[in-house]
């Protein structure tokens, strides 16, 4: 009720940034490369060849014209054809995006499950070894290139060890390498936000008068104090999850892992432009539907930003 | 006079910062008896707030414990592990704080937050004694205790969250309640409601309450004997009548003035300002601010000296030892 | 009079906090080393081509892959270059380009910023829904976006980068703004008359520069391993130019045979990378410790 209220909202909400964001890729495409039928045709492509191109993608029509069919065309869930493969793009994209979940759910995991409990111990127990730990972590998460790393790691587990694959989707054993690479990315922020979370969460008021009750050591970390430092925490997984759902374009090219990632870079180095467009376009929605999961999951966590959020309609 | 519930013997609690060592408390001693309300003023900086965290073992690091004993029922609270510690809050010493909005926490209902004490000590989970919160509610006298148990901290008033936290507090029927500053950050109306209804409470359930305040006019309202403290020290403590009457400290005589002479003003208008804790006056430290000081103040520490029950720390009282 | 006299007092203050700021930054040992591993990092990129051991484009297939050596202390590339001549000319893109478009991003944010929060009401919010329809996109993937339109080169790879930083600049200095235009001392300025222009220059903007140089000091570093991952896979500056991304993206095919190619050009990265982090955190630390409003990398 007062859910789907708000989800409709918000939806509603979003539309402008989507329509802008439709905009400046529709922009980005037609305007700014001069002939995209030109580019797409290659430089010594016949001039009639590049008409027909120019009429197949309706190039020809004014520019207004254009961005009403091409909205018309997306609402219809018709992203276009691709130029490489000749299949609808809403295809090409669906084909690879359980290797992109996949993906991005496996390194989120590996995350996760190192992040939160160094986050926590670092920021119970300030002068240990955790803390240094995370210090560390949370500076290489923020400075390493993925890309070296991952070449690291092939060298090490694939070239010398010979215990990895490392590249391709052919077996579970080939997504051990690239979700790693990827875990190493997304842990330093995740173990800096926990343990700043955590830190504030503790230094709270409320968590006194937890202790003040008598309540056991154990229900007050949980309750009060881990509880209530999840909603900074569940925003970061967010954006992460959000943004490695849209293809970790770097680590899906270095390992060959065939999800979105690695497709807009082929697309890309084809020219493939209806494929471009709707591959960006694609990562940009399920950003902003991300964005919406992550607000739903505060007002879950939080009643104040429940009050605010779903009364306010 | 009753049992002793509650015995503090010269205490030191000095906090370790960078800066220095801060002397907050700077050996304290005083006593609470069965049903007795103690009142504990000072300006903020005093050490009151220190002594209240120390007499319920809430004490953190940087502050540490440097000497003294917190006998509670014959016991040293301070010598006992964190886990008897932790069976003794809630259940024998019940605490409110100062701040009823941050004090709560946001994402738990108010009811189920005062059911946490009776899972502290009973077992079984919180929302099995929603019902006993219920009757809680309704004797710190919140309308529509029904509904409010399900209500969040932020949909409640502050004078409401500062009953849900004076119910908290009595829930298991405590020895004693240690109240910080329970009105001060509550509207002047409902200042009076609140410690009309700590006064009640003392009356039903036997309880014994220190109530910590900067707020004099409240506390000589409620307290059977107060115990006036500057700069970590203790200076005056007696029955609140006594002390009304006839102080005996300058420190109480100037804070007295004040009140006598603007009812609503804080305790700000004394000339000078609380000395620094970590580089105390030597002597007596009100020596400074003190009207009436004199060459012996600023070099010897007077001792407290027991007068007709009252205790006064000053050179100018009881004479030389 | 009395006005002046408080625009001056506001003024010292800030110089004091500067100071209190620098001398808080020193202190911190591991962010004081970083600064200066930094400094070093730019001369490098400053006069790298003159101090150059080989000719970094010179290249003779007779000495290719070379492993590290005396002659060679970081071995060879694949077409025979001496690796550390090209690592030493390449921090001039690498590190150019970074900082080349750390700062449009960043004037282009921080003008956004300051005409959105300064003037409010309908610019405000147009200003905002574009900042929106910039976030929607993620930071890599907003500059491939621009990259696959404008084509590839240095110049594409400069405003690529600006383009997908600019969106926080604008947030945070708006926000800065939305708190510093409620100070006293701002009302004081407009009574005195000054046009808005003056006064956002002149009386703002000096009151922000802290959050924007720790925010653009991280920046740096996360422009770094963006140019760097652009031209590793092939969409950044063009070959034979030796940006350091662009360097392991061509050796990569020979990691089998040769890693020295991808290794040392890594750690440069790396090492730079973590410098500007290590240099943002000690900033930070020094502006306020408890700020969480600076955005690392996402």
């Amino acid at each position: 009720m007062s859910l789907a209220r708000y989800l409709i909202r918000r939806v509603v909400q979003v539309i402008p940034t989507f329509v802008g964001a439709l905009f400046f890729m529709f922009i980005l495409v037609r305007v700014l490369p001069g002939d995209p039928a030109r580019l797409i045709a290659g430089p010594e492509a016949l001039e009639e060849d590049v008409r027909r191109i120019r009429e197949l993608l309706g190039l020809n029509k004014p520019l207004y014209v254009q961005f009403v069919d091409y909205m018309v065309s997306i609402l219809r869930g018709d992203l276009g054809t691709s130029l490489k493969f000749g299949t609808p793009v809403i295809n090409e994209i669906l084909n690879r995006l359980p290797y992109t979940i996949a993906l991005a759910l496996v390194a989120e995991s590996i995350a996760l499950s190192v992040a939160l409990p160094l986050g926590i111990i670092s920021a119970l127990r300030p002068r240990s070894k955790a803390t240094y730990i995370s210090s560390v972590i949370s500076l290489t998460g923020s400075s390493v290139p993925i890309f070296w790393i991952a070449l690291i790691f092939i060298y090490i587990f694939s070239v010398s060890l010979r215990i990895l694959p490392s590249s391709g989707a052919d077996s579970p054993r080939h997504i051990v390498l690239p979700s790693i690479t990827l875990s190493l990315l997304l842990m330093g922020n995740l173990t800096r936000i926990t343990r700043s979370a955590v830190i504030e969460s503790l230094s709270s008021n409320h968590v006194l008068t937890a202790l003040a009750k008598g309540l056991k050591y154990r229900v007050i970390l949980i309750r009060h104090v881990l509880k209530n430092a999840l909603i900074p925490i569940v925003t970061i997984m967010g954006i992460q999850i959000g943004s490695l759902l849209g293809g970790a374009i770097v680590t899906e090219t270095v390992f060959a892992w065939p999800g979105i990632g690695s497709l807009l870079i082929d697309s890309i180095f084809y020219r493939d432009y209806p494929l471009i467009q709707g591959i960006i376009l694609f990562i940009v929605l399920v950003f902003i539907v991300i964005n919406i999961v992550v607000d739903v999951i505060y007002a879950l966590i939080d009643p104040r930003i429940r009050d605010v959020l779903w009364r306010t309609s | 006079m009753g049992e002793k519930v509650l015995e503090v013997i010269s205490l030191r609690v000095y906090y370790d910062l960078p800066q220095g060592t801060v002397r907050a408390v700077d050996d304290v001693s005083l006593d609470v008896r069965r049903r007795e309300v103690i009142g504990i003023a000072g300006e903020s900086g005093s050490g009151k707030s220190t002594l209240a965290l120390a007499i319920t073992g809430l004490l953190r690091p940087p502050a540490k414990v440097v000497s003294g004993k917190v006998l509670f029922n014959g016991v040293d609270i301070l010598r006992l592990s964190e886990d008897e510690l932790r069976r003794i809050r809630g259940r024998k010493i019940g605490v409110i704080f100062q701040d009823p909005n941050t004090y709560l926490n946001p994402i738990y209902t108010s009811g189920f937050q005062v059911a946490e004490v009776f899972e502290a000590h009973r077992g079984i989970h919180a929302k099995k004694y929603l019902n006993e919160v219920v009757k809680l509610f309704r004797l710190v006298k919140i309308a529509d205790p029904e509904r409010r148990v399900y209500a969040y901290p932020h949909q409640l008033s502050g004078g409401m969250k500062q009953r849900v936290l004076i119910s908290m507090a009595i829930a298991e029927r405590p020895d004693l309640i240690v109240a910080d500053e329970p009105t001060s950050a509550l509207d002047v109306t409902i200042q009076s409601e609140i410690m009309d209804l700590l006064a009640e409470i003392r009356e039903e359930t036997n309880t014994s309450i220190v109530m910590i305040t900067h707020d004099l006019a409240l506390l000589f309202e409620v307290a059977d004997r107060v115990a006036i403290m500057y700069a970590g020290k203790l200076v005056e403590l007696g029955r609140a009548s006594d002390l009304i009457k006839d102080p005996l400290h300058p420190y109480t005589k100037a804070l007295l003035s004040i009140l006598r002479y603007e009812r609503k003003k804080k305790l700000t208008s004394i000339p000078g300002s609380i000395p620094s804790l970590i580089n105390p006056p030597p002597g007596c430290r009100f020596h400074p601010r003190c009207p009436y000081a004199f060459s012996k103040c600023s070099k010897i520490e007077p001792k407290a000296v027991n007068i007709d029950g009252r205790l006064v720390a000053c050179h100018l009282v009881g004479g030389s030892e | 009079m009395e006005d002046e006299l408080i625009l001056r007092k506001v003024e010292e203050a800030r110089k004091k906090r500067l100071k209190e700021m620098w001398s808080v930054f020193k202190n911190n040992r591991m962010a004081y080393l970083a600064s200066y591993v930094l400094v070093a990092m730019y001369l490098m990129a400053l006069v790298g081509i003159f101090i150059t051991p080989y000719d970094p484009y010179d290249f003779d297939l007779s000495r290719a892959r070379q492993a590290p050596s005396l002659s060679h202390p970081l071995g060879t590339d694949e077409l025979g270059r001496d690796i550390l001549s090209r690592i030493i000319a390449g921090a001039k893109y690498t590190l150019g380009i970074s900082l080349m478009s750390v700062t449009i991003g960043a004037l282009i944010g921080v003008m956004l910023g300051l005409i959105s929060g300064y003037m409010g009401g309908l610019v405000d919010t147009v200003i905002q829904r574009a900042v929106d329809v910039a976030l929607a996109f993620p930071t890599i993937l907003l500059a491939i976006a621009l990259i696959a339109a404008l084509g590839q080169g240095v110049v594409s790879l400069i405003i690529a980068i600006a383009v997908s930083t600019f969106p926080v600049y604008a947030r945070l200095v708006r926000g800065s703004v939305l708190q510093v235009i409620n100070e006293d001392y701002i009302a004081v300025v407009k009574l005195l008359g000054k046009d808005p222009w003056y006064i956002m220059f002149k009386h703002v903007l000096p009151n922000i520069t802290s959050p924007i140089i720790v925010q653009s000091t991280y920046y740096m570093g996360l422009a770094i391993l963006l140019t760097s991952s652009l031209g590793f896979l092939g969409l950044g500056a063009p070959p034979p130019t030796p940006e350091w991304g662009s360097m392991i993206g061509s050796g990569r095919v020979y990691l089998f045979s040769s890693p020295h190619i991808v290794v040392s050009p890594g750690i440069f990265i790396l090492v730079t990378a973590l410098a500007c982090n290590l240099v943002g955190d000690g900033l930070r630390d020094a502006l306020d410790p408890k700020s969480r409003m600076f955005i690392r990398r996402v």
